[in-house]
Order: C-alpha cells, then sequence, then structure tokens
C-alpha cells in the first residue's frame, strides 16, 4: 500500500510505502489526519504551505456496495478550517485498485500562466504505482464539458479524471473538485469547501488515473469481507429508501424538496421563509413525471459510481428528449430554485450543468445568489438572470469574482446581515429553525455549515440510547455529537453516507459495515469503535480547526436566526450557547 | 352543523385521488367536510385506504410515518392544510430531529424504541 507525495514546486513525485500509523485509516480519517499533521494551522489556504490530500475509503475498489468514494481534505479558503469534502467515481475506486491509500499534493507550481496534469499509472515492473507529469495548459479557461473529452482522446477510454474547472483557477471560495461520472461527464464533485481552488492554486488541472494492469485492494479476511458485504447489500436491497425503484433511485434525493416544503422548512428566497409555493413544480416527484412525459417511458435513477446499487442519481431532459442536466441533487435543486424563487425546472438543471462546467459547488453558488437576490442586484424569481450571474463566476468579471468568494463574501460586499452561512460556509437545504437538529450540527460541524455532518445511527451504538430525550436541547445536541462521529466513520469507511438510511434500520447491515473493514484490514472492530473511530477523526479536526483560530465561538448560527421568526411556524432558533458547547466539549 | 375546508396536497402516486385536480406529479384539493372531521374522515372523503399514505402534515406538522399513523382521530380545523405522501418518500432522522409533530405523534415516538430514532417504523422495526 503506497503514500504518494507530488511536489509542485520542483514537479517531482515520491511514491513511499505507507506509513504504520496510517494503516487502519481511510477516506476522511486519512485525509484530516495528514492535514491535522502536515499543514500549518494558520497558512493560506491558496498558499505553497497547504496540501491536498486525496484518500479512497477502507471498503473503496472492493465489491463492498455502494463504495466508490474518496475523500478530498485541505486547509479549506471558504471556512480557514479543515476540510473533507466527499465524493463518488470511478476515480475513486481506481486510486483504490493502484493500492494508493494516500495523494499528497504539496507545494505550488510557478505562475507562469501554465497549468500541469498528473496521470498515474500502474508501473508493473516496479509493482507500484509511478507518477508522471503532463502539460495541462490547454485546458485551462475552457468548459469541463468541452475538456473532459480531449482528455479521454488523449489518455484513452479506460481513464478516471479528476480536477478543477475555471472555478478553481480563478481561486474562488466555491470552487469543487470534478470527477467523472460513468457516462464520462464531469458532474460528480467533492463540492464543498472551495478545494477546487487549492488543487488550481498549486498550478494543478487534471489528476488522471489509468488503472490497467494494477492489483486492486487487498483483503486480508476474505470470509469475514464477504460475510459484511452481504449484509450490507441485503440491507441496502430491502429498506424501503435505497432499495431498487425505492424512494432514491426513483425520485433522487429531490424527493426531499415537497417533504421540507410541507415541514415548513425548505429555506426560500434566501431564508426569509420555510415554504415556497413553487416547490411541488421542482421535486423529485415532479423530476420522474417530467422525464417520464417527455421521454415517453419511466426513468430511474443511475449509479453515480462503479459498485452503487442505491442509484439515486437522476437526469433531467430537455422537451425533445434530449439531455439537460445530470445529476439534480436536492441541494442543487433548492440552491439554484426555492431559495432564489426560482421554480422552472429546466432553468435549475441548466444552471447545474453551468455549475459542473465551470467548476462551481452548485450550494454555495445558490445560497451566494440568493443573498445577493436579497441585495436588489437581480429579483427573486429572475431565473435567466441567475443564469447570467452564474456566467458571470466563469468570466471572472469583478461581479463575478465577489459572488465565486461565498456566500458570507458576498454579502459582506453587499452590506447584507441576512447571510446563512456558518464558519463562512453557505448553509443547506434545511432549515434551522423548523429543523433545530440540523441546526446544532450546521453551528458545530467542524466543516461549517454541512448538511452531511451528522447523519443518523442507532443510538444504542452511539452510546446514547434511554439517557437522552431527544425533544430536549441537550438531547438534541447528546445525538447530533453522537451522529457527527458515525458520519465520521462512514466518511473514513469509504461508503456512501446514503448507507445510513438502511443500517439505522436494519442492524445487521451496520454490522456488515463493520466487518467489511475488519475484513480488508484485519482489524477486530466492533459496532461499538464506530463512535470512538469517529470521534478520534473529530477531534483530530477540531484540534486544526481551534488552532486555525476557530474556536467554540464560531460554533454558532447566524444572529438573524435567533430574532427573526421564520414562516409558516414563525420560530427562531432557540438552542442555547451551552447545548452548542457541550457537543464538542462532551466529546 | 357548519362545514370546514380543508387544503389537501396529494404527492407522487397519491395524486389518483385529487378528484379532477391533478397536476401530474401531485394534486391540491380542496375538500369540504363536517365540522369535527379527522384525519380518518378526510382519508375516506378522498377514498384514500390509509395504507397508502406514509409521511402526512397537518400545518406543517408531521402526523404520521410509513407504519405509524396515530393521526387517524386527530381533529382537524377550518383552513388546515393537510398533506399525503406516497409510500416511496423519505424523511431522514437527521433532517427531521427537533421539527413540529402534532402531540399524538409525539407521545407514539417517545413511547416507541429509540424514542422514534428511525427512517420507517413498518416492517424494520423489528430488526432496528
Amino acid at each position: 500500500m503506497w503514500l504518494i507525495r507530488v511536489n509542485m514546486n520542483d514537479l517531482t513525485s515520491r511514491v513511499e510505502p505507507l506509513p504504520d500509523a496510517y494503516k487502519h485509516l481511510g477516506g476522511r480519517g486519512m485525509t484530516s489526519t495528514i492535514v491535522a499533521k502536515e499543514v500549518p494551522p494558520l497558512c493560506h489556504p491558496l498558499g505553497p504551505n497547504n496540501k491536498l490530500v486525496f484518500a479512497p475509503g477502507i471498503v473503496t475498489g472492493t465489491p463492498a456496495p455502494t463504495s466508490a468514494r474518496v475523500s478530498a481534505g485541505a486547509k479549506s479558503p471558504l471556512t480557514g478550517g479543515i476540510k473533507e469534502s466527499n465524493g463518488g467515481s470511478s476515480w475513486a475506486a481506481d486510486l483504490a485498485d493502484m493500492q494508493v491509500r494516500a495523494l499528497v499534493v504539496e507545494g505550488q507550481a510557478k505562475k507562469n500562466g501554465k497549468f500541469r496534469g498528473l496521470h498515474l499509472v500502474w508501473d508493473a515492473a516496479a509493482g507500484q504505482p509511478k507518477v508522471e507529469f503532463f502539460d495541462a495548459s490547454e485546458h485551462a479557461g475552457k468548459d469541463l464539458f468541452e475538456a473532459f473529452p480531449k482528455i479521454y482522446a488523449k489518455f484513452g477510454d479506460k481513464i478516471s479524471i479528476s480536477g478543477c474547472g475555471i472555478a478553481g483557477e480563478y481561486g474562488y471560495g466555491n470552487a469543487g473538485i470534478v470527477y467523472n461520472d460513468p457516462a464520462k461527464r464531469p458532474t460528480r464533485y467533492s463540492g464543498r469547501g472551495g478545494l477546487g481552488s487549492v488543487m488550481g492554486s498549486k498550478g494543478l488541472k487534471f489528476i488522471v488515473l489509468s488503472r490497467e494492469g494494477s492489483p486492486g485492494v487487498p483483503i486480508t479476511d476474505e470470509a469475514l469481507f464477504d460475510q459484511g458485504r452481504k449484509k450490507m447489500i441485503d440491507a441496502l436491497r430491502t429498506h424501503a429508501v435505497t432499495k431498487p425503484k425505492g424512494a432514491l433511485n426513483t425520485y433522487g434525493t429531490a424527493v426531499l424538496i415537497n417533504i421540507l416544503n410541507e415541514a415548513g422548512g425548505l429555506p426560500t428566497r434566501n431564508f426569509s421563509s420555510g415554504r415556497f409555493e413553487g416547490a411541488a413544480k421542482t421535486a423529485g416527484e415532479a423530476i420522474f413525471e417530467g422525464n417520464k412525459q417527455r421521454l415517453g417511458k419511466e426513468l430511474y435513477n443511475h449509479a453515480c459510481s462503479p459498485g452503487c446499487i442505491i442509484q439515486c442519481s437522476n437526469t433531467w431532459h430537455n422537451p425533445d428528449g434530449t439531455e439537460a442536466a445530470s445529476c439534480v441533487e436536492y441541494e442543487s435543486d433548492w440552491a439554484l430554485g426555492a431559495n432564489c424563487g426560482i421554480d422552472s425546472l429546466d432553468d435549475i438543471a441548466t444552471m447545474v450543468k453551468l455549475c459542473n462546467g465551470y467548476g462551481l459547488d452548485t450550494i454555495e453558488t445558490g445560497a451566494t445568489i440568493g443573498v445577493v437576490m436579497e441585495a436588489g442586484v437581480i429579483p427573486f424569481g429572475d431565473s435567466q438572470g441567475a443564469i447570467n450571474l452564474i456566467h458571470e463566476m466563469g468570466k471572472g468579471t469583478p461581479l463575478g469574482r465577489i459572488l465565486g468568494g461565498g456566500t458570507a463574501f458576498a454579502g459582506k460586499a453587499y452590506g447584507m446581515t441576512r447571510v446563512p452561512a456558518v464558519k463562512g460556509q453557505g448553509m443547506p437545504a434545511y432549515e434551522p429553525r423548523a429543523v433545530k437538529g440540523i441546526g446544532i450540527t450546521y453551528a458545530t460541524s467542524t466543516m461549517g455549515a454541512d448538511h452531511t455532518a451528522g447523519y443518523t445511527i442507532a443510538p444504542e451504538i452511539l452510546g446514547v440510547s434511554g439517557k437522552q430525550d431527544p425533544l430536549t436541547p441537550e438531547g438534541k445536541a447528546a445525538l447530533s455529537r453522537g451522529f457527527q462521529a458515525a458520519t465520521a466513520f462512514i466518511d473514513t469507511s469509504g461508503h456512501c453516507l446514503f448507507i445510513a438510511f438502511a443500517v439505522l434500520d436494519i442492524a445487521s447491515g451496520l454490522e456488515g459495515m463493520v466487518e467489511e473493514c475488519n475484513g480488508v484490514l484485519g482489524t477486530q472492530w466492533t459496532t461499538a469503535d464506530i463512535g470512538r473511530v469517529g470521534a478520534d477523526v473529530l477531534q483530530t479536526e477540531r484540534a486544526f480547526n481551534e488552532a486555525a483560530g476557530l474556536g467554540k465561538e464560531t460554533d454558532r448560527i447566524p444572529e438573524f436566526m435567533l430574532t427573526e421568526p421564520l414562516p409558516p411556524h414563525n420560530q427562531v432558533f432557540d438552542v442555547s450557547d451551552e447545548a452548542l458547547d457541550s457537543v464538542y466539549a462532551e466529546l | 352543523m357548519s362545514e370546514i375546508v380543508v387544503d389537501v396536497w396529494l404527492y407522487g402516486g397519491l395524486s389518483k385521488y385529487g378528484r379532477g385536480a391533478e397536476q401530474g406529479s401531485f394534486a391540491n384539493v380542496e375538500a369540504r367536510l363536517r365540522e369535527g372531521s379527522t384525519i380518518g374522515d378526510l382519508l375516506a372523503f378522498l377514498k384514500i385506504p390509509s395504507w397508502e399514505r406514509g409521511i402526512t402534515f397537518i400545518d406543517g406538522q408531521l402526523s404520521a410515518m410509513p407504519g405509524l399513523q396515530p393521526d387517524m382521530d386527530h381533529i382537524l380545523s377550518d383552513g388546515d392544510r393537510a398533506a399525503f405522501f406516497h409510500l416511496n418518500s423519505m424523511w431522514p432522522f437527521q433532517y427531521r430531529h427537533g421539527a413540529a409533530m402534532i402531540r399524538e405523534l409525539a407521545e407514539a415516538m417517545q413511547a416507541g424504541k429509540d424514542r422514534g430514532l428511525h427512517h420507517s417504523y413498518g416492517e424494520h422495526e423489528s430488526n432496528a
């Protein structure tokens, strides 16, 4: 197993045996450990001292279902703290198959207008991966939908690609890292936290993987691994949310649009209401029915990456049946829809595709546009105006650069007070005043406002069962703590977080996840270790953030949410600072 | 006896019960019921078998989940908004933790295993 270091200062690389201290780490556990150990917390995120780390999860690259996930980690230019941003792609599985447990990009190439690419191949003679550099300058300033086919033409069809778009070249806080999807499109993202700009700041444009000949992931105990894998498959294939033609496979994550709208928790027009009158036109049900009308047949969703059996990724089609955009996720749909007062799926899909092409995080982009709509730059509901603003970002105009800085940056530029962000990261699609548990996670996550920071695992596993009333603030804080630790474990395992939907209700699936990890690593973990392993990751991240100046004082929800009642329930966020502080004080 | 009007939203496959108000993926129906009517009465009025509905809201308050329907006798008020979801919907716990619920559902969840901290409450509850 290998750790690869790429030095962009002198365009060299080293392939090192994985240190023993890292042998039980993967995914988020690996990236956060390396970033915390090697990146000065006070360094400039776009400077030479930041490092960009990629790590496949523990079971990524194996036959474990729904596990082709990769963590990207660095100091975030958006939050100023540590960042792990997770993506699903064949790129993750290919990196794992080449037995690369961590790829660390260090230093910074001289800014002479050039961008480099990395090409990782398997060196059969040496029995290890090899790094080659190539000139990627021709792709600078180009739409990723234009660049990707050229990369495939250069290196062949059997590759996987990661990279940054124009947004990353400009150094935007809302630039993501892109990966290929199964159809070779640039649509899968480690979207959050501006990591695309960390990549761009190093003069690095693409990382191409040619896995041919690589040996695959070694499995220490095949029988145990297979036992766990079967339990996980059974759970995913039988649970109502994750099974074939279940909620996610039929309606995608946008199935939550109507639900949150009815709950009064769908942030609308820059978080000024919890209900959007046009929500039903943009929901997952509308995507399914709209595709059926336009294609003349039912269309179920596809996998974002090899080996996924949930298959939640949708594609929205134009009236003539051609593809408009893939994938219209719930958070993208909301950010560019209800949050901007826009109810046209066609326009939302146009914006999703533009974000994918420019290399922008859809959540941060939509949250930012919502703020400047309130500032009067364009009116709410003006979808053509919103499309134009995304083009401003792509062109790098002065306005585009303000918007590319993200929600908090644009809010400051326009003197706004209703700015939905925590630690500088724009808030996703769940209103803390209506859903207070997610508000606690937004406030306290090491990542800034992050809807993927606190997935639910059975409370007896978290050690909080029966001790806390989930309706009290203290109970919500205790559960958020446990959820955040469990999520850190899943992000380390390499499984997609959506396995949590099934394994919460089907305990054997949770056992299966741990058995898969033990099968690969030879560890003796039990489900009781999930919280401990996850808490270790959180404590590492928390220590980095505190050293970077992000202490508990930054674990707060924006002030307007404490004072402005949110229609229709007319609630404020009333969880005390003491309860918020208890999340990490008692970790 | 006086009448109440309920603003009904039916999502996904339940839109077929929309009494002519279907709009593709949803239906929005104005239901006129006698005063004192319950969710059970509304379902009967719409001819929706209760087992076909899952997540349910009354005025933005969660009232039922798949396999857990303590709202059948909940009395509706004039002007209420009632929303019924098909069984292929979802609302993961982390995204509803602390959201508003009717009293009957809050009590049912408090009395249940793990105080209601699950995604579904039917076929998988015994495994949880």
